[in-house]
């Protein structure tokens, strides 16, 4: 029998869901934290760790983490990355210019963040001190801590 | 093989429509609390972990990655495992495997659904878009394609097909699916963990509800419920230790045939009622737990029913009555928690159901009976074995555990 | 662990677009398997399947891959998300005495897709991370990258080293996606910057493919083949998701996981018994990275490891033979295929890049973030 050289239809699906996402009570105090430009970390009771955002579980010792504490808005650059590409809906596409994201250790975090950096490429140093930079207008939302820049 | 039993449970305090207060992680977190509270073991007594929920319906992918902490799983294995509706009995049975297998002496399957957070509705659509954005893309003209215009409008349209089928068959009619749906609501006012609950529900109040799909209609159908369930299994060893009672697992199988069967087309090829995999299902299952016949054997069933018709329609499926018979036993009175075939005293899914944990509960509430932990809803038969049934995928897959109250012998 | 549960046979499909279906792939896959066998799927009595419904686009998408796959009416389960869970998960079944005869299949169409990262995406924390679009797959990885070298004193060379160690097999490998003719170190060192310092060529390629396996019972592998290959050992652990709280200069998943398979294995040399390792690094610095983990190569001297040859086809501890992932990664079916392709060199089928040692071979499979959950099997004859 002949082969056939199979061909094909190559139909898009828009498969695009609407979640509405509850944050539950730790992150719904952290973004309530930044409606007065407060950085909130919860503390583990055992071993003393500040983890920010703060969560409900201390993974090391296993146990719900009670006290909430504000951390300072200054720490240090752990670790950078110049992006040089942005990720949309699952595509990969270079970006405009090159930018940078940085895990910050806030002074007093056992843990760092994942935070965008207001710094050019070529000045981002790891272990630079660096502060967070608020947006004016400030409404308890992910995007009211704006970026990090050089302290 | 090893023999496994269940020693402990965990369900998150309420199953309700929307939990507003705590996050999907933090909603898990109150079901693996309760059940090492209920078991009195610690986070670092569990071996390995299990877990399983609906990705889609969330629109979330490995949900178990984020919520390690929550469930207290650092340094440990989890495995993920997503059938469909079956996922809680999949995830059972992949606990099971993990320590009948020796690779864990202790394992916690852990399920969750957070319905609230998502659309099931969406959800579900996606399995059958990809045929119809194919069909659009190729000029072909969907809107005659009745079964998947059901489909497309969730599972109660796709639904409607199987029932109509299985009264057709059976000999029973819509008032059975009114007092089925009626006495399980009844029975779910007696569990604090199910959801809708109606200690007066009788068939004429469910034969008012507005008709959806004849012969479905809204009374015969399942809430959306956000909710946690975890199931703790142990080795033979252990579980003496951990629990003074223990529901061993006698035997687990699953079967899944074709998805066209689902009538997601014209060209249907067999009776979305016929339900083949459910009676091979349950025939693997009982010849693994030396079970000859369900009937004589099994004292207690939890079936699960998205739709209050399938209660009846897989009691006769997995073998716990004849064809056409189901829908006798309830006239009769047998199918209520003081019958002599109970059956969903827990409400089953039809009062309460998030997917994730929906196959998981039939599980933990037979456990429960065999335990005799059950509290109100326990069923007045003494319960040596019970089945758990599971449904689900494309309405092609069913998955079946057995579980008794004496070990299995070797 | 005894010689309990066996390999009797893999297939294995890869291209950076194999231009079919889903179904049509997993049922070429099984029906291919089953004929090398001589078997018909009546002998097969489990099949674990593995994809993502996500990648498939499509709700419960398993349930359209069963019966091609000639799971009609069978036992029948799906692992998320990579594939060597689910061959762990196959061969639990068959240790306990349930089946004699497992068929594993896992596949995706990730390199076809018209979005192949998305799937990342919806991984992370919907109520944190997705809100914040900085964290996806490969930003995480340049942060694991630049914490890996930069612990360990190694410039950003060593990307480019093990980059074209590892195109330079797949390219001998004619079941890879990613076959580059001469590839060298300059040419990886052109291609173009994703997230600093990982390029192109440092990341694997979204990558069409599926991977069947039948895994039985020590009855059976006596009927079924002559050439089988254990499984000795298997071990696997997660790591916390907040990569602020990890160590990423380092893998705990792959150490724990690897640890619990030596254990297994009863390995307690793995620099002297280890004679291969296929390992899912899908990013350059990942081998070395998770190699130096599971205590393959020495801490701190995976650069000098690379350079004197001990990582190569030829060399002492041979890392990815195969090419691994950055010659071809179908997602869910990745990990398998590093089974599948062990068991090949264990068989002494691996044709040009044919590892001639005796010993043992490490498999090891990833999910999350930067490893955070990983698998390891180890396999012998
Ligand atoms: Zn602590």
């Amino acid at each position: 029998m002949e082969e056939i050289k199979d061909t094909f239809l190559h139909p898009a699906v828009p498969l695009d869901f609407q979640n509405n996402y509850r944050v539950g009570a730790y992150m719904q105090r952290y973004l309530d934290g930044f409606k007065e430009k407060k950085i909130l970390g919860a503390k583990c009771s055992q071993c003393g760790r500040v983890v920010v955002p703060p969560r409900k579980y201390c993974g090391d010792c296993n146990l719900v983490m009670e006290e909430f504490v504000e951390l300072p808005q200054e720490g240090t650059l752990e670790n950078f990355t110049v992006g040089h590409v942005v990720l949309e809906k699952g595509q990969l596409n270079r970006a405009e210019a090159p930018y940078v994201i940085g895990m910050v250790k806030l002074d007093g975090a056992s843990n760092a963040l994942l935070a965008r950096l207001q710094v050019a490429p070529a000045d981002a140093r790891t272990g630079m001190k660096v502060k967070a930079v608020w947006q004016d207008q400030v409404e308890g939302e992910y995007s009211d801590l704006d970026c990090f820049e050089p302290a | 093989m090893r023999n496994v039993g269940i020693v402990g449970i965990g369900y998150t305090p309420v199953f309700v429509s929307k939990r507003k207060d705590v996050s999907i992680a933090e909603m898990i977190s109150e079901a693996v609390d309760a059940g090492l509270k209920n078991t009195g073991l610690k986070p670092e007594d569990i071996d390995a972990y299990v877990f399983g929920n609906m990705a889609t319906f969330e629109g979330v992918n490995m949900p178990h990655l984020w919520a390690t902490e929550y469930m207290h799983a650092r340094g440990k294995p989890i495995m993920r495992f997503a059938t469909g509706g079956t996922i809680g009995m999949a995830a059972f049975h992949g606990a099971y495997y993990h320590v009948a297998s020796g690779m864990a002496d202790i394992a916690m399957a852990v399920t969750y659904e957070k319905h609230s957070e998502g659309d099931a509705q969406v959800g579900l659509m996606g399995i059958i878009t990809p045929e119809v954005m194919a069909m659009l893309a190729a000029g072909i003209d969907v809107t005659g394609q009745s079964g998947m215009g059901a489909i497309g409008g969730g599972s109660a349209g796709g639904i409607s097909f199987q029932a109509s089928s299985y009264l057709h068959r059976s000999g029973a009619s819509i008032e059975h699916i009114d007092a089925m749906a009626a006495l399980e609501r009844r029975n779910a006012a007696k569990n604090p963990y199910a959801h809708l609950k109606d200690p007066e529900a009788t068939a004429e109040k469910i034969a008012q509800t507005p008709m959806v799909s004849w012969p479905i209609r809204f009374g015969h159908i399942c809430p959306t419920t956000d909710g946690a369930t975890v199931c703790i299994v142990a080795s033979e060893e252990k579980a003496a230790k951990i629990a003074d009672k223990v529901a061993w697992v006698l035997g687990v199988a699953n079967c899944a045939s074709d998805a066209t069967t689902a009538n997601l087309i014209e060209s249907q090829i067999t009776d979305p009622a016929e339900q083949l995999p459910a009676i091979i299902a349950s025939k693997k299952a009982c010849e693994r737990a030396g079970i000859e016949d369900p009937k004589k054997e099994i004292d207690y069933v939890e079936i699960y029913n998205g739709f209050a018709h399938q209660t009846l329609m897989y009691l006769e499926k997995v073998g716990m009555c004849e064809v056409g018979e189901a829908h006798k036993l309830l006239e009769a009175g047998e199918l209520e928690i003081n019958g002599r075939c109970p059956v969903n005293a827990s409400g089953g899914v039809v009062s309460t159901n998030s997917i994730g944990t929906s196959a998981l509960n039939r599980v933990t509430e037979c456990a429960l009976q065999v335990m005799g932990q059950a509290g109100e809803r326990q069923v007045e038969k003494e319960v040596h074995k019970a089945m758990a049934h599971g449904w689900g995928g494309l309405m092609q897959y069913c998955t079946i555990t057995i579980l008794g109250d004496k070990p299995k012998k070797l | 662990m005894d010689k309990k549960v066996a390999i009797a046979g893999f297939r294995m499909a890869a291209a950076p677009d194999l231009e079919t279906t889903r179904e049509r792939l997993v049922f070429d896959l099984s029906k291919g398997l089953l004929d090398d066998l001589g078997i018909d799927r009546d002998a097969v009595d489990n099949f674990v399947l593995c994809s993502n419904d996500f990648m498939d686009g499509r709700t419960i998408s398993h349930v359209f891959l069963g019966p091609p796959a000639g799971g009609y009416m069978k036992d029948q389960t799906k692992v998320e998300m990579d594939g060597l869970n689910a061959m762990i998960y196959a061969t639990m079944g068959i240790i306990s005495g349930q089946y004699d005869v497992t068929m594993v299949l896992a596949m995706s169409l990730t390199g076809s897709q018209a979005s192949p990262y998305l799937y990342t995406d919806y991984s992370l924390d919907p109520t944190y991370d997705r809100q914040l679009k900085l964290l996806n797959e490969l930003s995480a990885a340049a942060l694991e990258a630049k914490s890996y070298l930069a612990a360990n004193g190694y410039s950003e060379e060593l990307l480019d080293v093990v980059a074209s160690q590892n195109l330079g097999n797949a390219a001998a490998n004619p079941g890879q996606a990613r076959r580059i003719d001469g590839v060298s170190r300059e040419k990886v060192k052109a291609s173009p910057y994703y997230y600093e310092p990982l390029r192109e060529l440092h990341c694997y390629p979204p990558t069409d493919g599926g991977c069947a396996m039948i895994l039985v019972s020590e009855r059976k592998a006596k009927e079924l083949t002559d050439k089988p290959v254990w499984v000795l050992g298997m071990g696997r652990s997660t790591d916390t998701y907040f990569l602020g709280d990890r160590d990423l200069s380092t893998s705990l998943s792959a150490a724990q996981a690897a640890e619990r398979a030596y254990a297994m294995a009863g390995i307690k040399d793995p620099r002297g018994e280890v004679a291969l390792a296929e390992i899912m690094s899908l990013f350059a610095h990942q081998e070395p990275l998770l190699a130096e983990s599971m205590g393959l190569l020495e801490k701190g001297k995976a650069a000098a490891a690379y350079e004197s040859g001990e990582t190569a086809v030829s060399g002492k501890m041979p890392l990815n033979p195969s090419g691994g992932p950055l010659g071809g990664h179908p997602l869910c079916a990745s990990g398998l295929i590093r089974a599948a392709e062990a068991a090949r060199q264990l068989r002494g089928e691996g044709g040009d890049n044919q590892v001639k040692k005796d010993g043992v071979a490490l498999v090891h499979g990833q999910d999350g973030v930067c490893a955070q959950q990983s698998a390891v099997v180890i396999l012998g004859t």
